[in-house]
């Protein structure tokens, strides 16, 4: 068995260099950094755009240095489109959303679905239809099932074809609306809350897995950025073929934010894409049929 | 980055113009030289624009550079050759003459127009001479600044500015103007300077705006092949890319045209043998476009800048040598430099100073980098910000960032401790020190003892000391 695993969602900024090593033995080759709240709240633009530059600059570096193609996205997040202290960072973003590394708009949505979330929401999904960019959408906490459906009619609204939006953090009561909508269905498994990856392989055998996004989220609070991997093993256990296994955690994020033009895949100087020559402690390896 | 080798034209005279280009870029040159002519792209001509966007077109799709050329011989006048000139009665008439070899320049992206002053009539002294090259070029100059086109003035023998330094004593005179600049024979060199060409090389330094190259004997204003006269062809091309130069350096063997395709094979052959590093390679044509588009709207590059990599590539420069691209840097970086010696044309000194600074701060790490390795190209026309610049490159700890903050400006600019810093830090980090420019010419006593220091503290801790620390260690004894 080889895997080789693309995350689509993982908050690299708040991990060390253990993880990034755990991820690369794992067969994590590239992923996505969403920009996101840090926990602790910002009071300014200066920080966003401190923020946004270590996205596109040093972290992209850092990854690197582990073998692993890092790419982000850019946006104000919901939570903090409530602070007017924050909002005129809306501003800053058209030139961030020109930058290589950047292949969504993102995270946006709704936290508290107020009226200023509202505003940050449709106004950044224009963004995503202006830079010709997906668009990654965080759905809340609190009253999911509204919030995803509220996302929905904005994405509508917005323009920006369907197929470019990604609705994350599903579980089992929102992911059948985000199905029917023709929208891709991102999944975070984390250690307690979210979903586990024993829940994701039963929603992968009533859903198929078409459109199907799987990520790890790892940010700054308990989580675990080798889910992306457990959940492969889970789904071999379950019967899935490695094909599938390479649906849902390579070809699919690449097919997503591939529409952006800019992912770039392709092996980092001095190391090899092939999982199987660094993943000596991988799980996986044993077993399969290789 | 280097410079691009080139074959000019007039040494195609019995070919069409499309033809000619099509054989300099199969033979291997990235440039050439077009001087403009009754049957070359005649700048009188009734559907002159249509034709320059066809040649414009033809050059970007074979990604050959150019320069224009304004020594056709009978254009102006069919009795007398080369006449009116800078320096003669109907001085206007050769203005008039350059300011459309400007505008055409401009469509077709070239580096810069070059000419020449013209003989000194008889009976004209020679201060009202000097008069006329003053108000002559003045007022071209008056026409390529709107279009950020840059001026090329050749000494050539047997005319009133003959010698290098005649053309430089005029540019200063000027108020020494950004977008004037020298074109230098280097087979004039060997036939009436004082100097040898690469001396004149270095004196021209980053004033070189064309270069035209060809043998010649001393006293004997003849344009030979390389090997028929006594030019030290390696020693002036090493000299080329030890002063920086990055653009079009093209045979000039005017007298050559009927055998043009054999000569200019041979003359490639020569170069090759004779070139410190490898050439140039071809534009892209995206880049291209891209830097008419800033010449026209200079704010332009606010949207091409982050935008390089995804359309010229991110292949490295020298991957055999430099798998890592510390020390020649890649593709997009060069197309980046590129970019911005485009912008420098067409803003002034605080303009270009307050856009290299919002691309670099507002840049990821590839347009950093881009803009670090431009400064190479336009860090003299803006010193601070270029220095700003380079320390703010020196405290991230992105090795590639840090080697592209050790180029060319850093040796020419950066203060004693910062580029001691510098350097250390490479040691530190791993980037090989053939990425630090002027290494030789800035190593000193104080670096050394850095850097002894460093070696200490690497042994008494059990460690390999790296081998370029050991390296300059060992000169320094």
């Amino acid at each position: 068995m080889r895997v080789r695993i693309f995350d689509p969602h993982v908050h690299m900024t708040s991990r060390t260099t253990d993880d990034y090593e755990a991820m690369h033995a794992a067969g994590v080759r590239a992923l996505v950094e969403p920009a996101f709240w840090l926990g602790q709240p910002r009071t300014s633009v200066g920080s966003f755009t401190d923020y946004f530059d270590a996205l596109i600059g040093w972290e992209r570096f850092r990854a690197a240095q582990f073998g692993i193609r890092h790419h982000c996205t850019i946006a104000l997040n919901p939570k903090e489109a409530n602070d007017p202290r924050c909002t005129a960072v809306l501003d800053v973003l058209p030139r961030y959303l020109e930058k290589d590394g950047v292949v969504a708009v993102g995270e946006i949505g709704f936290d508290s679905m107020t009226p200023e979330e509202d505003e940050a929401f449709a106004r950044q999904l224009q963004l995503a239809v202006e830079h010709e960019l997906p668009a990654l959408v965080h759905t809340p906490h609190r009253d999911k099932a509204a919030g995803t459906r509220r996302t929905l009619d904005l994405v509508k609204e917005s323009g920006l074809p369907v197929e470019r939006v990604a609705v994350d953090h599903l579980n089992e009561t929102t992911v059948r609306a985000v199905a029917d909508s023709g929208a891709w269905m991102g999944f975070s498994i984390y250690p307690d809350t979210k979903m586990d990856e024993h829940r994701m392989v039963a929603i992968l055998k009533e859903y198929g897995t078409a459109r199907v996004l799987v990520n790890s989220a790892a940010d700054w609070g308990r989580s675990d950025p080798l889910k992306t991997h457990k959940t492969g093993l889970a789904m071999l256990e379950a019967g899935f073929s490695e094909s599938d296994v390479d649906t849902v955690l390579w070809r699919n994020p690449v097919e997503f934010y591939g529409q952006s033009g800019r992912l770039l895949l392709d092996d980092l100087p001095g190391f090899s894409a092939a999982p199987d020559t660094f993943s000596g402690n991988s799980v996986l390896r044993g077993g399969g049929d290789r | 980055m280097t410079f691009h080798l080139g074959y000019g034209t007039n040494g195609f005279a019995n070919h069409r113009l499309d033809d000619a280009l099509d054989v300099i870029a199969d033979l291997g040159y990235t440039s050439v030289a077009l001087t403009l002519d009754h049957h070359h792209l005649d700048p009188f001509a009734d559907d002159l624009p249509a034709r320059v966007s066809q040649v414009a077109a033809k050059l970007d799709r074979l990604g050959l550079r150019c320069v224009v050329e304004t020594g056709a011989r009978f254009l102006l006048d069919p009795r007398r050759k080369h006449h009116p000139t800078l320096v003669s009665e109907s001085q206007e008439v050769r203005v008039d003459f350059l300011l459309r070899a400007v505008r055409v320049a401009a469509e077709l992206n070239a580096d810069c127009v070059s000419f020449w002053s013209g003989i000194k009539p008889d009976d004209v002294p020679a201060e009202q001479a000097w008069a006329r090259m003053r108000s002559g070029v003045a007022a071209v100059l008056e026409g390529a600044e709107p279009l950020g086109v840059t001026l090329g003035l050749e000494p050539e023998p047997g005319m009133f500015v003959q010698h290098l330094t005649q053309a430089l004593r005029l540019r200063e005179e000027l108020g020494s103007p950004p977008l004037f600049g020298v074109t230098l024979d280097v087979g004039h060199c060997v036939a009436v300077e004082p100097d040898d060409a690469a001396t004149c090389v270095r004196r021209a330094g980053s004033l070189l705006v064309n270069v035209q190259l060809d043998d010649m004997l001393p006293g004997v204003h003849e344009h030979l092949e390389f090997g028929e006269g006594d030019l030290d062809l390696r020693g002036t091309l090493a000299a080329l890319a030890a002063v920086g130069y990055v653009g079009v350096a093209a045979v000039e063997l005017p007298r050559h045209g009927h055998a043009a395709p054999d000569v200019a094979r041979r003359a490639l052959e020569a170069l090759t043998a004779a070139m410190p590093d490898e050439p140039a390679k071809p534009r892209h044509p995206w880049l291209a476009d891209a830097q008419r588009a800033v010449r026209r709207d200079p704010a332009a590059v606010g949207r091409l800048f982050p935008a390089v990599g995804r359309r010229v590539g991110r292949d490295l420069a020298r991957p055999d040598d430099d798998p890592r691209g510390l020390v020649h840097g890649g593709v997009d970086d060069a197309a980046r430099a590129e970019l911005l010696g485009a912008l420098a044309t067409v803003l002034d000194d605080d303009a270009l100073s307050a856009e290299l600074l919002a691309l670099y701060r507002h840049g990821d790490d590839a347009e950093r980098r881009g803009v670090l390795r431009g400064l190479a190209l336009v860090g003299d026309r803006a010193p601070a910000a270029g220095l700003e610049i380079v320390r703010d490159a020196l405290r991230t700890n992105d090795v590639r960032l840090v080697a592209a903050a050790l180029g060319p400006f850093a040796a020419d600019h950066l203060d004693d401790h910062g580029w001691r810093h510098g350097v250390l830090k490479c040691l530190f980090t791993g980037v090989p020190l053939a990425a630090v420019a002027g290494l030789e010419r800035r190593t000193d006593d104080e670096l050394l003892r850095m850097v002894a220091d460093y070696a200490a503290e690497r042994t008494a801790a059990g460690r390999d000391v790296p081998a370029d620390a050991a390296r300059l260690l060992g000169k320094g004894e």
